[in-house]
């Protein structure tokens, strides 16, 4: 079926090219014609690709095996189906986004953000409203609708473990186990980050998630202390995913996607559900970009089911658009952090709490880690 | 000296760099400075922060004795390395030259993920010194100070050695061999004789690799523990996650205060600086 749909894209595309002059009417009613294409999303691709053909965008993300698997999810397709070039760039950081948009050139045309910098940077208008006469919003999981970006995808900080140091079924489960260095002995890794190392610690202590928020951060630095001369901080996910499989780290915290990533490459890892702290990466665009225009049928594209479920198929982050689900492979589920089960031990990171106390409290973490 | 500079007819030469440094260091660190005082608002808070908080002088701390160490390290590694490049036989001194060079031409993050390969607990070092029964668990080469230190006497090695070799190299010989005539002891005609006359190079190398190592970043993020904070660190956190423009240009300014002093004195006392005889 989804073979099928992709050869009629293209049918219809070499339709416009080999005669020319087929007008975007005239295409919109043969796409009408061929009747399914509108209920799959691929009419608005199909029906502006005459107009971006020759145009390009770049698209800025986070690197390593995540980028690799936006561009063959997102970029590659799209390019494909509307001669957009795309061009990769990144890796993406606050500070030169933030000095591209106030120098009024920003050379990104699509980024990827997390959720605390989409809501602390909205207001300040760093990023362009979404476009929904171009992106088809009602596919999306409404949690996910920003004014200013789009859910692109759903990942979870999970417990993750060396299976060389915990072969058997006694492994860290959660995150007190985690900080039970007598229980599960072998040095942690943990982000250089204060969320959501606070979440954790609190856990760890016994904090229900419903209880978690406003975050006891005394409790959680007493928690922190109890482990501090056994952790290893990682400062990228791409260092996470190499201490765990060269087992400098027997536990601790890894997202899963890149989990995944490491076992789909033969490495020693293995995950937990329990209590896991969800989040959710936006695409979005900074404002006053050059290719403004392209970047919003490209978030169009990216909300696509067949391209969610691509992606999810390639690095196991969890699609923003239910419908993608039923084309993910049966090996990936378990893997996905909106997969029901997994969704249930688990819960949603309060953007809202970090928004606000981030920077005082980046400055106790900042203290915490010199005492 | 301006008015000998605009005298002399070649001064049109320096015209280039001169625009270049104007435009790509001064300007910067001009608006750096004036958002240091004007970002959220104008006054001094920034500096403030940077005073009052326990947290911005520790970390200041750790990057003048990481560096301090480091200079020290590289020292006692690129005096020899120095020493036997300019007395050993020419084709000899070729090799040794390119040697110190090729790690200089790979890149910094290289070098610094090469570190970790050869430190980790299970990594080629400690598997070796396990294997020949030395350490029966692996000693902890990284994630901490002394990873960081071995990492960056690596890489600032070659900022050591070249300014020595470059002095050494025009040393003549004859006054080592004069004072061993005079009765001097080998020992005694290296510290009384050769070594003053090394104190230039020692001098500008010293200060090369202190002042570089200051700014330094990536190694302390990736070789280091928990404690191994540097500054460069702190200005990066500020900006990237913060977009707080006005305390790391505080910082910045701190820092670049206090690597002029040290330039200061060190050249009041050696009557000698990075320009001498390099």
């Amino acid at each position: 079926m989804k073979k099928t749909k992709l050869t009629n894209v293209h049918e219809a595309k070499d339709q416009i090219s080999a005669d020319g002059g087929l007008s975007r009417r005239a295409l919109l009613q043969s796409a009408g014609a061929l009747g399914f294409l509108g209920a799959t999303g691929s009419l608005t691709s199909l029906a502006f690709a005459e107009d971006l053909k020759g145009r390009e965008m770049a698209f800025a993300s986070w690197g390593g095996s995540y980028q690799e698997a936006q561009k063959v999810a997102y970029c590659d397709p799209f390019s494909e189906a509307t001669g957009v070039e795309v061009i990769q760039d990144g890796p993406m950081n606050g500070a030169k986004l933030r000095a591209m948009v106030e120098a009024g050139d920003p050379v990104w045309d699509v980024v990827d953000v997390t959720d605390i910098f989409l809501f602390a940077n909205a207001q300040d208008g760093l990023f362009e409203k979404i476009d929904t006469s171009i992106v088809d919003t009602s596919r999306v999981d409404p949690k996910f609708v920003h004014e200013y970006g789009i859910g692109c995808i759903v990942w979870s900080y999970n417990v993750g473990y060396n299976t060389d140091a915990f072969p058997g079924d006694d492994h860290p489960k959660n995150w007190a186990d985690v900080f039970d260095l007598k229980k599960y002995p072998g040095t942690r890794t943990l982000r250089d980050r204060v969320y959501p190392t606070l979440e954790q610690a609190l856990l760890a202590d016994g904090v229900s998630p419903d209880a978690l928020y406003p975050l006891d951060v005394d409790r959680a630095f007493a928690k922190l202390d109890t482990i501090k001369d056994d952790v290893i901080w990682w400062t990228s996910n791409s260092q996470s995913q190499q201490l765990f499989t060269d087992g400098a780290a027997a536990c601790g915290l890894i997202l899963n996607g890149r989990a995944y990533d490491v076992v789909k490459n033969g490495g020693p890892v293995n995950i937990s559900w329990d209590q896991n702290i969800q989040s959710v990466d936006y695409l979005s665009i900074p404002k006053g970009a050059k290719n403004a225009d392209v970047a919003q049928h490209f978030m169009n594209y990216m909300t696509e089911a067949q391209n969610q479920a691509k992606m999810a198929n390639i690095i196991a982050y969890s699609p923003v658009n239910p419908d993608a689900f039923p084309m993910i492979d049966e090996a990936v589920k378990p893997w996905l952090s909106t997969n029901p089960d997994n969704a249930a031990k688990g819960f949603v990171i309060n953007s809202d709490y970090w928004r606000e106390n981030l920077t005082p409290l980046t400055e106790r973490w900042n203290e915490w880690k010199l005492s | 000296m301006f008015a000998k500079l605009a005298r002399d007819r070649f001064a049109w030469l320096v015209l280039p760099a001169g625009i270049l440094i104007l435009a790509v260091f001064a300007y910067p660190v001009f608006w750096l400075l004036v958002r240091s005082f004007s970002d959220p608002s104008w006054g001094l808070q920034n500096y403030e922060t940077v005073f009052a908080k326990v947290i911005y002088l520790k970390v200041l701390w750790n990057t003048v004795a990481i560096a301090g160490a480091t200079t020290i390290g590289a020292l006692l590694l690129g005096f020899p390395m120095a020493y036997s490049m300019v007395h050993a036989p020419p084709l000899m001194r070729k090799l040794l030259v390119f040697v110190v060079l090729i790690p200089f031409w790979t890149s910094i993050l290289v070098r610094t993920f090469a570190w970790m390969v050869l430190l980790q607990p299970n990594g080629l070092l400690n598997d070796m010194l396990i294997g020949i029964g030395f350490i029966e668990t692996p000693a902890k080469f990284m994630f901490n100070r002394t990873g960081v230190l071995i990492g960056m006497i690596q890489i600032m090695l070659p900022f050591m050695v070249f300014p020595l070799f470059s002095v050494m190299t025009r040393i003549d010989h004859a006054y080592v061999q004069a004072a061993a005539n005079l009765g001097a002891t080998p020992v005694k005609g290296f510290l009384r004789v050769y070594l003053p006359l090394c104190l230039p190079g020692i001098v500008t190398g010293s200060m090369l690799v202190f002042i570089i190592s200051l700014g330094y970043f990536i190694t302390p993020a990736l070789l280091g523990g928990r404690k191994d904070v540097m500054i460069a660190q702190l200005i990066q956190q500020q900006i990237s996650d913060f977009g707080n423009w006005g305390l790391s240009s505080a910082l910045a300014v701190v820092l670049l205060i206090g690597t002029g002093l040290i330039f200061a004195v060190v050249h009041k006392v050696f009557k000698v600086g990075p320009d001498a005889r390099f």
